[in-house]
């Protein structure tokens, strides 16, 4: 049996590549598997999707938690946790990043085959939208030889051109074509230590009454009634703020509207960015009158 | 404790934090998150099943520094006024809110609201209105305007979206005799203000409904959720008024009416409106409108698109997702 995790965003189609690539194995007559991790995900918000796929009839039903395929659709979820942790000695993976195999670090003690593509830059170019669940399909064709690039590509034209239209199909098989050609496959040795965050789970009566917040409680501290200070959803965006103080004439728009609460309102009634929690939106800088933000491509910085 | 009357009198700390899962560009969120600042530390919160219970406390994570409590998706009347009461009863004062959605408020959550309503409990009820059952996938629900597509109103070759207009809720409880009810929008940030400090000062039953704009469901750029509460206002989609002890008045009235094209080509949910469609919708609007500030409105300029690419979003980013 083969076993596949799939680790991508909210809004990235990590769902939708599961079932494709389930689909796929079933084509060429295997049995499969996909399902989704059942979670309370948002758009951006890290998510899991798992496939099997095997000669015989499949009954484990649970998640997936020794891949021998991990499929990662976002570099920036190695910030958040070891998304290759519990791969099998000869598993492999498959990264969207414009880097070389070599180049990454999945963690200490991952040594695997491993396959990157830029498929962010061929989703934008090919289907005009930052979706790369079709193209990292492609690039698992080229690492993965257990489901051969044919059958991934009539299963993309099937489901995404069922679902979206005959020309939606087209298109996300060619994403997944191009992609395809332009994987580089190498090797990769992790070295980095991933902190595991301590682990307190009290029972009813430990819990603090009414509050199930500690204001104090920290990052990589530890897991228990805790504040969402400790979850980082800075890291989910694409793009990012920037003030311009000096146009900014302190009409507090921007910090009303921010729904992250990521713009702190200081003493003199200028802003300062908490981009450790601002998803990039865009919001702030669609609400300022004299344009005093600017979003700029791509996750940065942590305060400004 | 000053009274808030714009903006910049509205405390720096946040009762709901950062941290929380809702999706980039999130009006609901932006809306708790302001309300709940107003309100202030002395405050406890329940929120029943929505959206906001998932990205504001999946256990063993809260956003939240007040007290906090969920239970159920049809209670919130019943378990606001169940807290109000053991407050009560240890002597403590504290303001009583609840927060649900629409679903929770129009739907399911219809019969404890009333009876909360009925009973003067003296509770705020805070209806995040995002149009569906948001939480759960983008369900229909009564609050959903003609027209939208929803996963429960589909679109087919037959049927386009959901048929029913949205019910008037804030009317509904006003009709209960309540205090105050008020209808906000996050893009009206004065009114708003005002809004939430009367709630918050008035004794008895109080019922804040709030447009929040949703980002999937409304298959929206994140970055549009708050001018498009501004479009949902000049379009006469969502009204500002309050009702005071009985009394109704419009609190913002837009200098003249805006083509409900306008707001509707911004969303995905309904780029597949007929010019039928969007003509009945604009004919229900005109008629609202003049319920409302009670004059003619100026005759319906209405701009109708002739066929799909004018609705069309362009490049709906969300599209079949
Ligand atoms: C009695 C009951 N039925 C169904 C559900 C499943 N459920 C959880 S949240 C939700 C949708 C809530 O919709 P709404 O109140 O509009 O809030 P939103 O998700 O839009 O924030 C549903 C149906 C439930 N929790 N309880
Ligand atoms: S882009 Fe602006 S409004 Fe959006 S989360 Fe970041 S700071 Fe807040
Ligand atoms: S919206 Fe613009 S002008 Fe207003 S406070 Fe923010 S940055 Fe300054
Ligand atoms: S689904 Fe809509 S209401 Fe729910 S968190 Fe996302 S944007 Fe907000």
């Amino acid at each position: 049996m083969y076993e596949i995790r799939f680790h991508g965003r909210g809004g990235q189609g990590a769902v939708m590549a599961a079932q494709t690539l389930a689909d796929a194995a079933v084509r060429i007559g295997f049995q499969a598997q996909a399902f989704p991790y059942f979670g309370a995900e948002r758009r951006g918000a890290p998510v899991e999707a798992y496939a099997r796929i095997d000669t015989a009839k499949i009954r484990t039903k649970s998640q997936v938690y020794r891949p021998h395929l991990v499929v990662i659709m976002d570099a920036s979820l190695l910030e958040l946790e070891g998304p290759a942790s519990g791969l099998r000695p000869d598993g492999k993976v498959v990264m969207n990043v414009a880097q070389r195999p070599e180049e990454l670090d999945l963690g200490a003690g991952v040594d695997a085959e491993c396959g990157t593509v830029d498929a962010s830059s061929i989703a934008l170019e090919t289907l005009k939208m930052p979706v790369v669940n079709t193209a990292m399909l492609g690039a698992v064709a080229k690492v993965w030889n257990v489901v051969p690039l044919d059958a991934i590509l009539e299963a993309i034209e099937d489901r995404f051109g069922g679902k979206l239209g005959r020309r939606a199909g087209m298109l996300n098989a060619e994403a997944a074509r191009r992609a395809y050609e332009a994987t580089v496959v190498g090797r990769t040795q992790g070295k980095r230590e991933y902190v595991q965050p301590k682990r307190w789970l009290p029972v009813w009566d430990e819990i603090p009454i009414g509050v199930s917040l500690r204001k104090t409680a920290h990052v990589e501290e530890e897991v228990g009634p805790a504040t969402t200070y400790q979850h980082h959803t800075g890291r989910w965006k694409w793009s990012t703020p920037l003030y311009k103080k000096d146009k900014c004439i302190r009409c507090l728009r921007c910090w009303w509207s921010c729904p992250d609460a990521a713009i702190v309102r200081q003493d003199d009634d200028y802003m300062r960015w908490d981009l450790e929690y601002c998803k990039g939106c865009g919001i702030c800088a669609d609400i300022c009158p004299v344009e005093a933000i600017d979003m700029l491509q791509g996750a940065r910085g942590t305060w400004q | 404790m000053t009274r808030m009357t714009s903006m910049k009198d509205v405390p720096r700390e946040d009762m709901l934090t950062h941290g929380h899962g809702a999706c980039p560009g999130c009006g609901y969120a932006a809306t708790a998150k302001n309300i709940a600042k107003m309100l202030g530390p002395n405050t406890v919160v329940y929120v029943p099943a929505s959206c906001l219970v998932v990205f504001g406390a999946l256990y063993p994570y809260s956003s939240w520094k007040t007290p906090y409590m969920f239970t159920a998706f049809e209670n919130t009347g019943a378990v606001t006024t169940g807290i109000k009461a053991a407050l009560r009863r240890r002597h403590l004062d504290a303001t009583v809110v609840g927060m649900a959605g629409d679903g929770g408020t129009f739907d399911i959550g219809l019969q404890a609201l009333s009876g909360a309503a009925e009973r003067n409990e003296d509770v705020i009820y805070v209806c995040l209105d995002n149009e569906a059952f948001m939480n759960t996938g983008i369900q229909r629900s009564s609050a959903t305007p003609f027209g939208a597509w929803t996963t429960t109103t589909p679109v087919g070759l037959e049927v386009k979206g959901n048929r029913r207009f949205k019910k008037d809720i804030a009317r509904i409880v006003a009709d209960h005799d309540v205090p105050y009810v008020a209808t906000l929008s996050v893009a009206h940030f004065t009114d708003f203000v005002r809004k939430v400090q009367k709630a918050k000062e008035v004794r008895g039953f109080r019922f804040l409904h709030c447009l929040t704009p949703c980002i999937p469901g409304w298959r929206i750029e994140p970055s549009k959720g708050v001018s498009i509460n501004r479009l949902a206002v000049d379009t006469g989609m969502w009204t500002l008024y309050e009702v005071e002890n009985g009394v109704p008045k419009v609190t913002y009235k837009p200098k003249a009416m805006t083509p409900v094209t306008e707001y509707l080509k911004l969303q995905g949910r309904f780029k597949h409106m007929s010019e039928a469609d969007v003509r009945q919708l604009q004919a229900w609007l005109c008629a609202k409108w003049r319920a409302h500030y009670g004059e003619e409105a100026p005759s319906p300029p209405c701009v109708m698109p002739g066929h799909e690419e004018v609705l069309a979003h362009d490049g709906d980013p969300l599209y079949g997702i």
